[in-house]
């Protein structure tokens, strides 16, 4: 029992920071049309944004927000230079994937050649363990947990309650029907692009937190969970997202506990392909 | 107060290929004007070339004087002209208050909801189901749902491309006779594009017929209606021909 209380504690972080990324990534998806595989790497910049102001003594805490402004600003730039550029001669949408692949190499092996291949950690204490039961928890992990809901929040209040939010919604609905509504849909995507990369930037350090340690490349394997708990809860559904991390953070580190920390990343696709197979669309997911 | 549209030698296609070629109409504020002619006319790419969705290749479209050939859709609509799409006309995952919210995306705050409002007391089935889902309520309901949209604004001119596609009959009728006359009743104009050409003559001011791409004969329904040539061709040789000839064209 105290074994799976402490697993689910771990999961629990593990959705957490799950979440974070994948809303995010979803999000992006569902108003940009781009599925941007560079999504991982520029979580990882932002992990290293705040490692190099952690490093110069500052508060990892500011490197967060440090990281989350240079995810939204990098993300933007990807998507001006790159992304808008392909769109606009109407490349195929499996041509921007390759095109997201070949970023995902120029940014994590740019980083590596001037990070070095060695892995990096924040100096930070990860303050008091918490228990209650079973279920152990350092400060630093409650908080988290505290960034998730936070952030879920946020998302929630901007797409159900804001005049923004609820553009995004039609333009990832209808992108040609909220034109004729008035809506400039391009400035929409550029915000989309802004927020999901914030995001993007948070996940990276509270990855590279709750790690412990990482590397220019350590969040491609993370990418593929993004991508299980994204389609888990159906393909640009930010809710389904939420719950998508949830599912897969969970089962990931129960299954490591119980099974073999090897095998946990495979059972996140175990369920994935269950799920797909039963409703293809996702658990939110509706049949277009 | 509805606009006039003039639309002059107007061509339109995708990339580069025309598929409607020299197309002139028009619309004086307050009439309703309709395009019918068969599947593949370019009826829906004529309308698209008018809104900003479809490559304007030649021509030129005003409203009231105002020349908005080639504008982007959203500049359009800025212009005073509301659209209600044949398919894809509603945001589904959107609840039906938040789709009229977004038909009335320019308005100031304070203005949305006694537009909603409106809307709604123009259409009392919408007023019920304000928190349901678009993509859950029938066809017939999306589409005045849709229309609802377009009327947010308040447009001077309605551009309604097939609204009584995949309609039920009764609902089709209720949908032209009440409310596409209650536009124009309203002082809009109102631009449609039917296949049910006989149902759409019925409420017309003047009717354009469109086939290969090109404008055939225009005239008033009357004068439609008195030709051999149109009742054969588009209403299956059924109606009783008049004396009257409307503006046929080779």
């Amino acid at each position: 029992m105290s074994l799976l209380l402490a697993s689910f504690g771990f999961g629990l972080v593990a959705a957490a920071v799950l979440a974070i990324a994948t809303v995010g990534f979803t999000l992006q998806f569902a108003v940009t049309d781009v599925l941007n595989l560079a999504f991982g790497a520029v979580m990882i910049v932002g992990a290293y944004v705040a490692y190099w102001i952690n490093q110069a003594g500052i508060t990892v805490w500011v490197g967060l927000l440090a990281a989350a402004v240079v995810g939204a600003v990098l993300s933007f730039v990807l998507n001006a230079i790159v992304y808008a550029p392909f769109q606009r001669h109407h490349a195929s949408p499996i041509a921007v994937v390759i095109v997201a692949l070949g970023l995902t190499l120029i940014i994590e092996f740019g980083l590596q050649s001037y990070v070095g291949g060695t892995s990096v950690s924040y100096t930070m204490s990860q303050g008091h363990t918490l228990q209650a039961g079973g279920l152990q928890l350092t400060v630093v992990q409650l908080v988290i947990l505290a960034l998730a809901l936070a952030s879920m929040v946020a998302v929630h209040v901007l797409l159900a309650y804001t005049r923004l939010g609820k553009a995004m919604r039609a333009t990832a609905a209808n992108r040609s029907l909220a034109r004729t509504c008035g809506i400039r849909s391009g400035r929409v995507v550029t915000v989309t692009w802004l927020l999901s990369g914030a995001l993007c930037g948070l996940a990276g350090t509270v990855f590279g937190m709750n790690a412990g340690s990482f590397n220019a490349t350590s969040a491609d394997l993370f990418l593929i969970l993004i991508l299980a708990a994204a389609f888990l809860g159906g393909p640009g559904k930010a809710y389904g997202a939420m719950i998508g991390a949830l599912v897969i953070g969970l089962a990931t580190e129960i299954s490591a506990a119980y099974i073999t920390s090897s095998y946990k990343d495979v059972v996140a696709f175990v369920i994935l392909f269950a799920m797909l197979a039963w409703r293809p669309t996702g658990l939110l997911g509706t049949r277009s | 107060m509805g606009a006039a549209l003039l639309v002059e030698g107007l061509s339109a296609g995708y990339d580069t290929r025309p598929v409607v070629h020299e197309v002139s109409i028009a619309a004086e504020p307050g009439e309703i004007v309709s395009v019918v002619g068969p599947n593949g006319s370019g009826k829906s790419t004529l309308l698209g070339a008018l809104i900003g969705t479809v490559e304007v290749l030649g021509g030129r479209v005003a409203l009231d004087s105002q020349d908005i050939t080639g504008w982007a859709p959203e500049d359009v609509v800025r212009a005073g002209v509301g659209y209600v799409p044949q398919v894809d006309d509603v945001f589904a995952p959107l609840t039906v208050r938040e789709n009229l919210e977004m038909g009335g995306y320019l308005l100031p705050a304070r203005e949305v909801q006694p537009r909603i409002d409106y809307v709604a007391s123009v259409f009392p089935q919408l007023a019920g189901m304000l928190g349901r889902r678009a993509g859950r309520i029938s066809g017939g309901e999306r589409k005045m749902l849709a229309m609802a949209r377009a009327m947010m604004l308040q447009p001077r001119l309605f551009v309604l491309d097939e609204p009584t596609a995949n309609l039920a009959p009764a609902v089709a009728n209720e949908l032209l006779e009440e409310h596409v006359r209650g536009l124009a009743a309203d002082g809009a104009t109102a631009l449609i594009v039917e296949q049910r050409a006989r149902a759409v003559l019925a409420i017309s001011d003047r009717t354009y017929v469109l086939a290969g791409g090109t404008l055939r004969m225009s005239g008033t329904p009357a004068e439609l209606l008195s030709s051999r040539q149109f009742v054969a061709s588009f209403l299956g040789g059924s109606a009783s021909a008049a004396e009257s000839r409307p503006d046929e064209r080779p």
